[in-house]
């Protein structure tokens, strides 16, 4: 049954009303994923509405792709095939908030500004500020797997989602996890879920694990003079006392793109705590700096939400390496950029070896694949890594593939979980590793 | 049903005659972990010493559906390291050697029966250590750990173990002998790491784990606080998490443990006290002097008897000693007894404390109460007397109330010990059927034979709630709750 027949737009209409069922053309040319534009778009109200839809769509064998707040929608393969956006948004509640426990339900197209909001009265947040995040849906942002800065010392989504309501395949809608911080019953499923970019099932509530704001925050950009020094200094920093709870790790071109000093290699640190360890931890801070040639200043605090400036680029790459080898593989990235010429710049994630790379440029991409994504690709993968492309057009994933490679038999497995749970491959088909 | 000769004489072959235990007594020490109740010997136990070996048991057993149980120390509570089907146990005791510790990149790579103890002691001097600490961490092993997610005192503020593994290697129930996950922290792909942690050795054998190390913190400040009344201990656990104060840990502990810990152990837990608090702050010194003046002010407000700091490390480990050999002494309290594992919202604690003293009234049980407050996970431990009719009963019934208590306030039927036989039937307490099958699925894709760990975490056997009659034993010497 093809997508556009009008009865199958009428039974859709029926499920979600007709108000949220877009047909118009030019409107559903602004939820194209890599060029291919769905038949129509719908946009539930609630979980049991996403329930009926992907019933629907999986007795009809429709591709779906769901999208949160659309930041995001460049991660991945292209589609093999796009029927329906399912557009989430307007699953934005909260559905429960108890600030005793320190935990939250919410409902996935909630974005992360909308939950802050919510939490700011009681000084709580959720952890996680992945780069220009306020916009982005808590459900993408665990799709994607994204983090930011604080991951440095509260990890990521997989440490902070306790349990997920879903909507799988087939349109049943399930739950995993627990709604309490600690839970052992049954598999994590939550673990699974997460990075998943909606080939699995889509997220519908999400319950997380909230903290405490700090009392009382600082921040600082330590300014470091080489690769050298800012590779003792934060090695030094890793293996000393104290405790930042922020942590970014930018070249010069991505401090200036942020708003702040473009030194050569500059760390942004926070440290929030009480008040006293504060000002102790800062000062032990700034004298761990300038024992390795770093200038220590302090800055906003609204710095942090600039980061996402710095690497707002047509083109991103995200390269994974081990923690210790992060100066080297940031040096090899912009080497490799300038040999191509194109301009760059880098945030990286200190202490978990993640680089992401803005790419401004007019290279044509076969030239971009082939002189700067896959030679550094195959460099950092010999080394354990990885290298995907977070964000590139068409033509670039086209020429080198989104995820890189990965192991056969590990590829099997996760072959194996696919078919399991999306048999008919209607679940963002071929938009993940491997072709999943 | 007996192996065929065959199957034994190639498991010989793989791992040796020295690797393989079949003799009567020799199978004895394998058929039941800590939770004595379920006892289940597997017709033979092999003892691997490398990963490939533990491959080819895998594809051996999977040709021939013989059934397998992996099985670390044996520590485990839930009857999870046993064989209900008979079958080949898989005992990682003899692959328990740190293969490297990477200080550069925090993180270290151990063999599963690694002892959880050895690696930060091994650490330590670099100025490091593993933080995932359950009680039995002198004696459990990583592998273990990883299996089945465990958790420990000190995961109130540094996570349970799935949020310290970075990679694994694992022989699926497939017999895919693979790599997970690694030293650097991304990876493309499902996150097969975070599945197959936890997952009770029903997806497949942990052959080997990158485990995170994480730096000793700058000081620790340890107190001790008594109430009169358990109430006024929950009060305080919620106060100081409501006041925004996530400690290192939170513990507590009730009168009847006190007392038995006192004659046992001589911690220096004050003797009389309706309830004692164990409450740990770890981090820069600045920081944890900040934190306990609120902290003591608290307790204070809530009426507490007595606020002890420990002065030296001889004194925090005396502290330590009591409530982490509490179990040990259980054999004072009571010749048996029903262990809960449940979890509530940290903000019920008071409610289901209360709950709890009348479901013990009700069903006429002493239920005596160590636990880690701070995350709401309880630990009652319902005491009955086997040799009293109808006391077993009466016990049962207590453990069913309070499981359903701990549930409608929205928890969660296991925080730290794991499903295995013990709970997968109160798994349809807590999740639905499509819920369940979804689990069920996931195990197929890992296992398609299902030759893992039969009849372990999710309740699709009839070996759940029916055939595994308690019997009268003699208390375990060592248990670790």
């Amino acid at each position: 049954m093809a997508v556009s027949t009008p009865a199958l737009h009428d039974a859709l209409a029926d499920l979600v009303g007709p108000a949220h069922v877009l047909r118009d053309p030019v409107a559903r040319t602004r939820y194209a994923v890599d060029g291919l534009v769905p038949g129509v778009v719908i946009r539930p109200a609630d979980a049991e509405e996403v329930s009926r839809v992907l019933a629907l769509c999986s007795s009809e064998r429709l591709a779906v792709v769901a999208r949160g707040a659309g930041t995001s929608q460049d991660l991945g393969n292209p589609p093999r095939r796009l029927d329906l956006v399912l557009e989430l948004g307007r699953l934005a509640a909260v559905r429960e908030y108890v600030p005793e426990d320190m935990v939250a339900t919410v409902e996935t197209g909630l974005t992360l500004a909308g939950l802050a909001a919510h939490l700011a009265p009681h000084r709580q947040m959720l952890a996680l500020d992945p780069p220009a995040g306020g916009a982005r849906s808590v459900g993408g942002v665990l799709a994607t797997h994204a983090s930011g800065a604080l991951r440095f010392r509260y990890g990521t989504g997989r440490d902070l989602l306790l349990g997920a309501r879903f909507v799988q395949a087939d349109g049943t809608l399930t739950w995993g996890g627990a709604k309490v911080v600690k839970s052992v019953t049954g598999y994590d499923v939550p673990k699974l879920l997460v990075g998943s970019l909606g080939t699995l099932a889509v997220l519908v509530e999400a319950t997380l694990r909230l903290h405490p704001m700090p009392p009382a925050t600082r921040s600082w950009q330590v300014a470091l003079p080489s690769h050298a020094a800012a590779r003792a200094f934060l090695a030094a920093l890793l293996d000393s006392p104290l405790q930042p709870d922020r942590a970014a790790l930018l070249d010069a071109a991505g401090l200036r793109r942020a708003g702040l000093t473009p030194d050569p290699v500059g760390l942004l640190l926070s440290i929030g705590s009480v008040a006293e360890a504060v000002e102790q931890q800062g000062r032990a801070l700034e004298a761990l700096a300038s024992g390795h040639g770093g200038r220590t200043e302090g800055i906003a605090d609204a710095a942090w939400s600039r980061l996402g400036a710095a690497v707002d680029a047509p083109i991103r790459l995200r390269l994974a390496c081990e923690p210790r080898r992060l100066l080297d593989w940031v040096a090899e990235a912009q080497a490799a950029a300038r040999r191509l010429g194109v301009e760059t710049a880098l945030l990286a994630q200190p202490g978990h070896g993640v680089i992401q790379m803005a790419v401004w440029g007019s290279q044509e991409p076969r030239r971009m694949g082939a002189e700067l994504v896959r030679p550094l690709r195959a460099a950092v993968e010999a080394q354990g890594g990885s290298l995907i492309l977070e964000r590139a057009p068409a033509e670039l994933k086209g020429d080198c593939e989104t995820w890189g490679s990965i192991s056969p038999e590990i590829l099997t497995i996760m072959k194996r979980i696919k078919s399991e749970f999306d048999p008919n491959d209607c679940l963002s088909p071929g938009r993940f590793v491997g072709g999943l | 049903m007996p192996l065929p000769p065959q199957v034994l004489r190639e498991l010989e072959r793989i791992v040796g005659a020295a690797g393989l235990v079949v003799s009567r007594e020799g199978l004895l020490t394998y058929e039941c972990d800590m939770h004595t109740f379920y006892k289940g010997a597997p017709e033979a136990v092999v003892l691997p010493e490398s990963a490939a070996q533990v491959a080819e048991i895998v594809r051996l057993c999977r040709r021939e559906r013989v059934p397998i149980v992996p099985r670390g120390s044996g520590t485990g509570l839930i009857g999870g390291a046993m064989a209900p089907e008979g079958g080949v146990m898989v005992s990682m005791t003899r692959m328990n050697r740190i293969v490297e510790i990477d200080f550069a990149n925090r993180c270290a790579t151990v063999e599963p029966g690694l002892i959880n103890l050895w690696l930060s002691q091994a650490t330590r001097e670099g100025g490091y250590f593993f933080a995932p600490d359950p009680s039995s961490q002198m004696v459990s092993s990583i592998g273990g750990n990883a299996s089945t997610n465990a958790g420990g005192p000190h995961c109130l503020k540094y996570g349970i173990t799935v949020n310290h593994i970075l990679g694994l290697e694992v022989v699926t129930g497939a017999g895919e002998l693979v790599r997970l996950g690694g030293k650097t922290h991304e990876r493309p792909g499902y996150d097969l790491t975070g599945v197959m942690v936890g997952a009770e050795g029903t997806l497949g054998l942990i052959t080997g784990v990158i485990v995170r190390l994480t730096h000793l913190p700058e000081s620790v400040k340890t107190i001790l606080a008594s109430f009169s009344t358990i109430e006024d201990a929950s009060e305080t656990v919620s106060a100081i998490i409501r006041a925004g104060i996530i400690p290192a840990a939170l513990e507590m502990l009730d009168e009847v443990v006190i007392r038995a810990i006192e004659e046992g152990i001589h911690a220096g837990y004050p003797k009389g006290a309706g309830a004692v608090l164990l409450i740990e702050l770890d981090g820069p010194v600045a920081e944890i002097e900040a934190q306990a003046a609120p902290i003591e002010a608290i307790c204070r407000e809530h009426l507490a008897l007595e606020i002890r700091v420990a002065r030296s490390e001889a004194e925090r480990a005396l502290l330590w000693k009591g409530r982490k050999e509490a179990a040990g002494v259980f054999g004072r309290l009571t010749p048996n007894w029903l262990l809960q594992d449940a979890v509530v919202p940290r903000s019920k604690l008071p409610e289901i404390m209360r709950e709890l003293q009348a479901i013990g009234a009700r069903h006429r049980v002493v239920i005596a109460n160590v636990f880690h407050a701070g995350d709401g996970n309880l630990h009652p431990l319902i005491c009955y007397d086997d040799r009293v009719p109808g006391e077993l009963e009466r016990a049962k019934h207590a453990n069913e109330d309070l499981l359903h208590a701990c549930l409608r306030l929205g928890g969660s039927v296991t925080g730290e010990h794991g499903v295995g036989l013990d709970k997968c039937e109160s798994m349809p307490l807590q999740f639905a059927k499509a819920d369940l099958n979804f689990m069920a699925r996931l195990r197929r894709a890992f296992d398609p034979d299902s030759i893992m760990n039969p009849g372990k975490l999710l309740p699709s056997h009839p070996a759940c709630g029916e055939g595994f009659r308690p019997t009268a034993r003699p208390l375990p010497t060592g248990t670790w709750i």
